[in-house]
């Protein structure tokens, strides 16, 4: 296909290919090295120490009656969390999307600066923005809303707050290069076709982001699942979340079969959910020309 | 069918601030049923004309209606033109059906009658059968019919075709081109066509406007701006031509007789605007090389140059020969050819033309 | 005169911009107040802050603890630049314009470290590492953060390439007696050298705020700034944290900087 396409001689080039290939194989020398040993052999570590004794590990951890509470804990959290990132996601893509160059650059740096901020910091910030004698607590006596200190922190909102201030931009960024991919002339076609701006954006714009967001959705929950620091800063002991547990078992209990089996489990539901997303990021732009 | 309306372009003016003009004081009438064409390179302001007449961009001065109503102020989704834009602009995540009803859904019409109009539309074209296929499926001449179906459903008061056939090969281009004419004149609608290409434009306009800088140079039936170009761009753009400059001898009989830098003399029509040139005066003819002749010995027209043959090349349709004469180089098309009476490099030759097709040019810039 | 300019929508976008303004005003308010909480007189963390005072630096810069955890902390980050963009740029270049069956998972494969949960890779590094007894060295630390570092690198890296280096380019420069380092050093190393900066700052910035592979590998000596900070404001909250904090918004900022010059040499025309 490719040899014929480009014009002459489709055997030699292609053993030139394969040749070229082999040549710059050394190039992977240094990853394959690095996450041979970091990252693949751990994962082998994982597997053995989870089935170590049969299944035994596993149903120590399914059995333990904290695991439904936890699991339920970071499903909610993560659905809700991705929920509000892709409203205000899209809002933002929006925005940048319209706005002109000069707009556009003060508003991606507005974007930018939290994801360049330490998630420590942002949730630290946060922890003081919530507190009973914080920002949010004066503004909110200061408009007469209440009377007394609302509790803002070391509960579930807040760490909602925490972690969709965290994956904005992971939200962001999908749907806006799915914005960027539209062919404006489609949109003037509409207007010229009898379509004023809501019915632009519902019947165009919407299901032209649709893989964008579909993109964003996966990879914000993918991300989310994995929240260990938020849940302890600003969340209650009560929302505890899949991490925190892992750590529990390996760091309280010293219990690593478990907590291996923990994270096998962890990873048979998040990998699933990467392939999609990765898989969607290459085919799910629609074939305009 | 509801009737076309008349489209009246006057004095619009569109600058993007300061001195610039994108479009410079173009007035044109587009009567109902008429197909006429917007030609010219790109930069001269063209689209930008369409554009505005859709609503997509402001009008900087002048006034575009329709039978008499100024819709300057109507967003495009209240104007009531079928566009078909460069590259169609189909939507890709609708299939070739519910693209093609889509302006009657914005209209609140419901979705089985929809459909049925859709469907009769896409039969005019003969896209039946495609109804069901996405945009991507569909080859460059469908996808065309399709934006063509979409633009036509609704019954818009003119039909707005920008660069609509830019994108495909010369021989589908020529096909889609005569399709169009046809279904233009079955449905009887007004078509204001934007294009560069002059063959395209020659082909399917009733009347053509040349624009260059922003503004309309000439505006003609198809014959008319092809044979007596208004100036050097006009006669430039439409196809090849030879210039041939001297000066003015004086006018008689309604042409101008001009003296070539040899001395010899021939006669041309007078410009199209700017009046007779006075005795003494530079001028500047044009001759479309398909109208100059080799003349046979003894054989005469209105005006004969002399010459000498530089080279002749057989090229199909046609030959053509580059004449060296008046001090420069003039080419000579002709259908008469064979290899028996081919005239070879070197020879002497005459070179004659009729006065009506010979035009003596203005005196401007474009 | 008319509605329309040549942008179509000048309401929308009003309103869109207005919609737009809260949600990035929450997104930059928690980094702005910090500078000014760690300004605050009192042992407590307050914001806004009573009265002004630069105490939490002094006390931050006096105590010998804090000082080494940055130090540590940069020495890791450092490292795991190195490593990461060697690894990354490395890889990019090597499956640059290839194709074989696979291709996107090798790809994929290499972001992994930063999708997966992070907890998961500590675990089994942990595993791995314990056994050794290379738990509490800051090399360590800076291995397994190059594996956070090296896709962000092999990512901005591939872009590079991609908007940066034609293929025709590295065969005429082999038909011109190129070798293969030559190739590298004169093709590829100009054409991927803005990937590479913004790929090694963002790296930087992931290395350095990474708690989690650092809390599972620390030592007694080995304890990285976040580490250090996430401990104190889960136990004692002093305004030490105030000022480490400080130094993150100091970084982020200049990240954020390095990001903006960079994007703008390296967009495609």
């Amino acid at each position: 296909m490719t040899a014929s396409s480009s014009g002459a001689l489709p055997q030699p080039r292609r053993f030139l290919r394969l040749l070229n290939f082999r040549d710059s194989l050394w190039l992977l020398a240094p990853i394959a090295t690095l996450y041979g040993i970091f990252a693949l052999i751990p994962f082998a570590l994982i597997v053995r120490f989870a089935f170590a004794d049969g299944g035994t590990h596993f149903a120590t951890v399914l059995e333990s009656r904290i695991l439904v509470r936890v699991a339920t804990n970071t499903v909610v959290i993560s659905l809700m969390t991705t929920v509000v990132a892709l409203v205000l996601g899209y809002i933002l893509a929006a925005g940048l999307w319209r706005a002109g160059p000069k707009m556009q650059r003060v508003m991606l740096a507005f974007v930018m600066l939290p994801f360049w901020t330490a998630v420590l910091i942002k949730n630290f910030a946060w922890a003081a923005l919530l507190q009973d004698n914080g920002l949010a607590n004066t503004i909110l006596q200061g408009l007469g809303l209440t009377n007394g200190p609302v509790t803002l922190l070391h509960n579930r909102l807040a760490v909602i707050i925490g972690m969709v201030h965290y994956v904005l931009p992971y939200a962001v960024f999908p749907i806006y290069s799915a914005m960027q991919a539209i062919d404006r002339k489609v949109e003037r076609a509409a207007r010229s076709l009898g379509a004023g701006t809501p019915s632009v954006i519902w019947f165009v714009i919407l299901p032209l982001t649709l893989p964008g967001v579909y993109s964003a959705a996966l990879l914000v929950f993918v991300v989310s699942v994995g929240f260990f620091i938020t849940p302890v800063i600003l969340g209650s002991p009560a929302d505890m979340m899949i991490a925190n547990l892992v750590n529990y078992y390996v760091r309280e209990l010293v219990d690593f079969n478990a907590g291996a089996a923990l994270a096998l489990m962890i990873l048979g539901a998040v990998v699933p959910l990467i392939v999609l997303q990765q898989s969607m990021g290459r085919g799910g732009r629609h074939g305009a020309h | 069918m509801s009737a076309p309306r008349r489209l009246e372009v006057n004095e619009v003016w569109k600058s993007y601030g300061g001195d610039l003009y994108a479009v410079r004081d173009v007035s044109f009438v587009l009567e109902p049923g008429e197909f006429l064409t917007l030609l010219g390179p790109s930069g001269s302001g063209k689209t930008t004309t369409l554009m505005m007449i859709a609503g997509f961009e402001t009008v900087s001065r002048g006034s575009i209606r329709i039978d008499g109503r100024d819709i300057a102020d109507q967003s495009p989704e209240h104007r009531n033109f079928g566009i078909v834009f460069q590259g169609y602009a189909l939507f890709p995540h609708m299939n070739v059906a519910e693209n093609v009803a889509f302006p009657l859904r914005m209209k609140g019409m419901g979705k089985r009658e929809r459909l049925i109009k859709a469907a009769e539309m896409l039969e005019k074209v003969g896209l039946e059968g495609f109804a069901q296929r996405r945009p991507h499926e569909l080859s460059g001449g469908q996808q065309q019919r399709v934006a063509l179906s979409r633009a036509l459903v609704f019954d818009p008061d003119a039909l707005l075709l920008d660069e609509p056939l830019g994108a495909l090969d010369r021989k589908l281009r020529e096909q889609l081109q005569i399709e169009i004419k046809e279904l233009q004149k079955r449905i009887g609608i007004s078509v204001l066509l934007v294009t560069h290409d002059q063959e395209e434009a020659m082909m399917m306009s009733d009347r053509i406007a040349v624009m260059a800088d922003g503004g309309i140079v000439q505006m003609g039936t198809p014959a008319d701006v092809y044979l007596h170009p208004a100036t050097p761009f006009v006669a430039g753009f439409l196809g090849e031509t030879n210039f041939l400059p001297g000066l003015c001898q004086g006018a008689s009989e309604g042409y101008v007789s001009v003296k070539f830098r040899n001395g010899e003399i021939g006669r041309a029509r007078p410009p199209r605007f700017g009046g007779v040139p006075a005795t003494g005066d530079k001028a500047l003819v044009s001759i479309r090389p398909e109208r100059v002749r080799i003349l046979k010995p003894g054989e005469t027209m209105d005006s004969v140059i002399e010459g000498r043959v530089v080279s002749g090349t057989f090229l199909g349709r046609h030959a053509r020969y580059i004449v060296e004469a008046e001090g420069q180089q003039v080419v000579v098309s002709t259908t008469e050819w064979s290899e028996a009476t081919a005239v070879p490099p070197g020879t002497a030759v005459r070179l004659g033309w009729s006065s009506d097709d010979a035009q003596s040019l203005a005196d401007v810039k474009v | 005169m008319a509605l329309t300019e040549n942008r179509p929508f000048p309401l929308g976008r009003m309103l869109l911009y207005a919609a737009c303004a809260p949600i990035l005003l929450l997104l930059v308010l928690p980094t702005l107040i910090i500078v000014p909480m760690a300004l605050t007189k009192g042992q407590l963390i307050q914001f806004p802050p009573i009265w002004i005072s630069i105490h939490s630096f002094t006390d931050y810069l006096a105590d010998e603890t804090w000082v080494s955890s940055t130090i540590v902390s940069f020495k890791i980050s450092i490292l795991a630049v190195v490593i990461g963009a060697t690894a990354g740029s490395f890889a990019a270049i090597g499956l640059h314009k290839r194709d074989f069956p696979g291709r996107n998972i090798v790809a994929g494969l290499i972001l992994a470290p930063i999708i997966i949960p992070g907890i998961v890779l500590a675990l089994g590094d942990f595993l791995l590492l314990a056994p050794m007894h290379l738990i509490g060295s800051w090399t360590t630390i800076a291995i397994l953060h190059a594996l956070l570092v090296t896709p962000y690198v092999f990512i901005s890296v591939q872009t590079s390439l991609t908007v940066g280096l034609s293929p025709t380019l590295i065969r005429s420069a082999r038909s011109l007696g190129a070798g293969r380092l030559a190739v590298l050093r004169f093709v590829h190393w100009p054409a991927i050298r803005p990937g590479l900066l913004a790929g090694a700052v963002l790296g930087f910035a992931v290395s350095f705020d990474e708690v989690v592979l650092a809390l599972f590998m620390q030592g007694s000596t080995t304890v990285t700034l976040p580490v250090r900070m996430f401990q104190a404001i889960e136990y004692d909250l002093t305004p030490k944290i105030m000022a480490a904090a400080s130094l993150f918004i100091a970084l982020a900022l200049l990240g954020l900087t390095v990001q903006a010059l960079t994007a703008k040499r390296a967009r495609p025309a």
